[in-house]
Formats: structure tokens, sequence, C-alpha cells
């Protein structure tokens, strides 16, 4: 394992979670000390203009990685379309394209349980609005690893199907509102 | 503690499961990146209901004939025909011109899968004229796949995507005059394979075997650790010719490969790129 990796942040959304993703990452206070995955199903084209679509943001650094990127804190990281993603205990991502998950790719439950795998130091994740149950075991499985979680409280999501999904297995240390994810994520980064 | 719905797979039971790989099997996983190849075997594991690494170990020990749905499980990706059509269109734009003028056109497609590429890089020679001098070797690691590839057929839900890419690479031409549907599935026409050789071969244990003007190998590097990527990326640039095309997958870097230098790019976006001189 790397030493001096940063806190890795992970939102996963799908279906009704633009809106408060986009939110996010314009208002989220930009930290060296944090690294942000966003892994949102999403179109497999257009390949790009996701990055654009999201707006600026506060002094972050974002990008598509490609395999085998280096994950660094300052950072904001967008899932690319149609590939699965990874993180590895060495400090960087591996793109994959193995079967979707949950007619997903990028998968969220993919993606969080290669956090556990790699017992990436400090992590932690939220669950936005989507219509099926992608990221729901995941979370569970960081949630039982010890890693912080969050899950939008169904009644605020636009489309209740993947909080509910994750509500059903386990319970978080949060549940929040989509306009509480900036406030989330910086208190999972000083737990 | 794994949490108990996920398997672990400790370092021991790795170790154990790349010596029965090498020293029975001469297969060597040790430079496949470790998050997709663990998540890999965990889902072998549930899928046949093996209750830990060490059961697998031990079934992989004692049932050779087991090995070959093992290698299809563990390898197997997913692909698709003209996968990253604007990849095939500067293939086509930027890539292709200085070759039309050779009398024999080699391709090796490493990593071919289920071989729904080299149909594409079948299609894309017929259109181009070119295919009646084009030799192209096919190979992959796993024997089921080209199986597979050989038989040039694929379920009819995939027609859609497919018709979709073909238009986006190649446009104005049609799937329906190379493919035609069968007994509810799609087969691609027979001619498309008469200059293809398919072969198995293992990128990572086996040398390269000839000179080619154009090689392919798409979403393969991405299985392997940035040092045996290194390696193979020097394999497949010892494999062209001066002048010949590397085309690797879109999100695929060469840039930490030492055989990089020896290397133009066409294409950076795309991931098009030629031997230098």
């Amino acid at each position: 394992m790397k030493t001096n990796l940063p806190f890795l942040w992970i939102v996963g959304g799908s279906a009704g979670s633009f809106t408060p993703v986009r939110h996010f990452v314009q208002q989220v206070p930009h930290r060296e000390s944090l690294a942000i995955v966003l892994c949102l199903h999403r179109m497999r084209s257009p390949r790009l203009g996701m990055v654009e679509a999201l707006g600026k943001t506060q002094g972050w650094r974002v990008m598509e990685p490609d395999d085998k990127t280096s994950i660094e804190g300052g950072a904001m990281y967008i899932a690319p379309a149609d590939y699965h993603i990874l993180v590895e205990g060495g400090g960087y991502f591996s793109l994959s394209v193995d079967e979707p998950v949950h007619f997903s790719r990028p998968s969220i439950d993919v993606l969080l349980e290669s956090v556990v795998r790699a017992h990436w130091p400090r992590a932690g994740a939220a669950l936005l609005s989507g219509a099926n149950r992608d990221g729901a075991f995941g979370l569970y499985l960081m949630h039982q690893a010890g890693y912080f979680t969050a899950v939008q409280e169904p009644t605020d999501a636009e489309i209740p199907t993947m909080p509910q999904a994750a509500l059903t297995l386990f319970e978080p240390q949060v549940r929040f509102k989509a306009s509480q994810l900036v406030q989330v994520c910086l208190q999972a980064l000083s737990l | 503690m794994l949490p108990e719905a996920l398997p672990e797979i400790s370092d021991t039971d790795l170790e154990q499961f790349f010596q029965i790989l090498l020293t029975q099997y001469g297969y060597d996983f040790r430079g496949y990146a470790p998050a997709s190849l663990k998540r890999r075997l965990g889902t072998v594991l549930r899928r046949y209901g093996l209750a830990d690494m060490q059961t697998l170990n031990q079934r992989l020990l004692s049932q050779s004939d087991y090995f070959e749905r093992f290698i299809n499980e563990i390898t197997v990706s997913t692909t698709e025909l003209f996968r990253d059509p604007s990849s095939w269109a500067a293939l086509r734009a930027q890539a292709m011109p200085p070759l039309l003028s050779l009398s024999q056109l080699r391709i090796w497609h490493a990593g071919c899968s289920t071989g729904e590429e080299v149909l594409s890089m079948a299609i894309l020679l017929h259109e181009m004229g070119l295919y009646s001098r084009s030799q192209i070797f096919a190979t992959d690691i796993d024997g089921y796949s080209l199986e597979q590839a050989q038989k040039a057929t694929y379920p009819l839900r995939y027609k859609a995507l497919y018709e979709q890419n073909l238009q986006a690479a190649l446009p104005g031409v049609s799937l329906s005059s190379y493919a035609k549907e069968v007994g509810g599935q799609l087969v691609f026409s027979p001619s498309l394979l008469s200059n293809v050789r398919f072969l198995r071969h293992n990128l990572v244990m086996d040398a390269a075997f000839g000179q080619f003007e154009l090689v392919l190998c798409r979403n393969v590097l991405i299985y392997f650790t940035p040092s045996l990527q290194d390696r193979v990326v020097t394999k497949l640039v010892d494999s062209l010719v001066t002048g010949g095309v590397l085309m690797i997958g879109t999100k695929e870097s060469l840039f930490w490969c030492t055989a990089a230098k020896r290397l133009l790019p066409i294409n950076d976006g795309e991931r098009l790129y030629r031997k230098r001189q």
C-alpha cells in the first residue's frame, strides 16, 4: 500500500442525481487532502463533455481518468462512460470493460467493492437518487468494512429506488438531503 | 476482516493461485491488475458456489478440465462491433492512407476476445478495397472466446447497437451488407473471415510471432499492472514494421511505457500511433 494516499470521497448516483451532483461539484471547497470520485450512470455517448456539463468548481482539478491514472488529493475524477472504474492499493485507478453490473458501466458497486478490496486507508461514500439497485451492495460492503457511508433520504430523492435499496441492507452513518451533500462530505473528511 | 458477503482473497491465497497457474498450466497472472482480478475471482467463487480461494485453488490443482472454463471466466471481457466509432473513423481517415499502396497488409489483432472488432476491421478493409490483400491474425488467451469469434454469430439484441456504431464509424455502410438474421441470431458473412487466422496466444507468456503493418490491442492493457503493460507494449511495438500503426483502447495510456518513445501519435485522443523511422 502506497503511503500518503488522500481521503477518497465517492459520490454514486443515477437518474435524478445530476442536479445535486452539479451543485456539489460547484460548491465543495477545494482540499488537497481529499480526492473525489463521481461515479454516475450516464449515456455511452457522447464520450466527452461531462466535465464541462458539471460546471466551474472551487479550484479542483477535474478529469475523466485514463487507466492507471494516479489518484491525487485536490482532484475530482469523473468515471468515464462505458468503463468500470476501480481503485488499486498502489494509489491509482484501473479501468475495465467487464460485463455491466445492474445494466450499468460504470457500476457504483464495482467501484465501492474495489475500495474495500484495496483496503484504502480513509474513504467515504454517498449514494444518491437512482432507478436501480447499483451501489446499494457496494455501500453495504463499505459500511461493513468500517468506512463512512451516507445515503440520500428516499423522500428527498427524485427517484428513490437506489437509496431505498441501500437502506434495506443497513443503516448508514448519515441520511441526508441533496442540499447537504457538501456538508456530509466535509463531515466525513473531518472524522 | 472483509464483510461476509465479499469472499476474502488474501495475499497468501493469491500467491498460491499464481503458483498453481504458473507451474501446472504455464499461465502467469502475477502482472494482472489486482482490483479487477480479485473482483473476477470473487465472481467465480460466487458463480460456482465455492466457499473460498482455497477451494478454488484445490479445484485448479486437482481438475485440469476445469481450467479451460476458468480461463474463460477470468479473462473474457465484453466488446462490440465498432466500439468507439470515432476511433475507427480516425483509423480509416488518418492512419490507413500511408498503408494503401502496400501490396500486402498484415494485421495482428491481439486479444480479439469474441471477435467483434476483428469483424469491424474486416468490414473496414472491405470498404477500403483492401481486404483481398490483407491477412489478419486474431489471437486471444481464451479458447472459448476464439471458438465464439470463429462462428461470427451474435445475439440479435445487439443489432441496433452494431448498426448505430457502424453508421457512426463508416457513414452510409449498412449492417445488412455484412450480416443477416438467422434463427434469431445475427450471423456475419463468412467471407469476412476468409483472410483471418484465429490463434491461441498468451500476450504475457508467448513471444511475438511476426511483423505487421497494423497491430490492434484494445482494452487488454487495462487488465495489466503498469510494469506488465510496459513489457506487453514493447512486444507490440517490436511486432510493428517501421511506419506501422498501433491502435489501443481510448482510455488506455502509454505515457510510462518505455516503448512509447518509438511511437509518434497519429491521433492521441483516439489512441492511434505510428512506429518511428
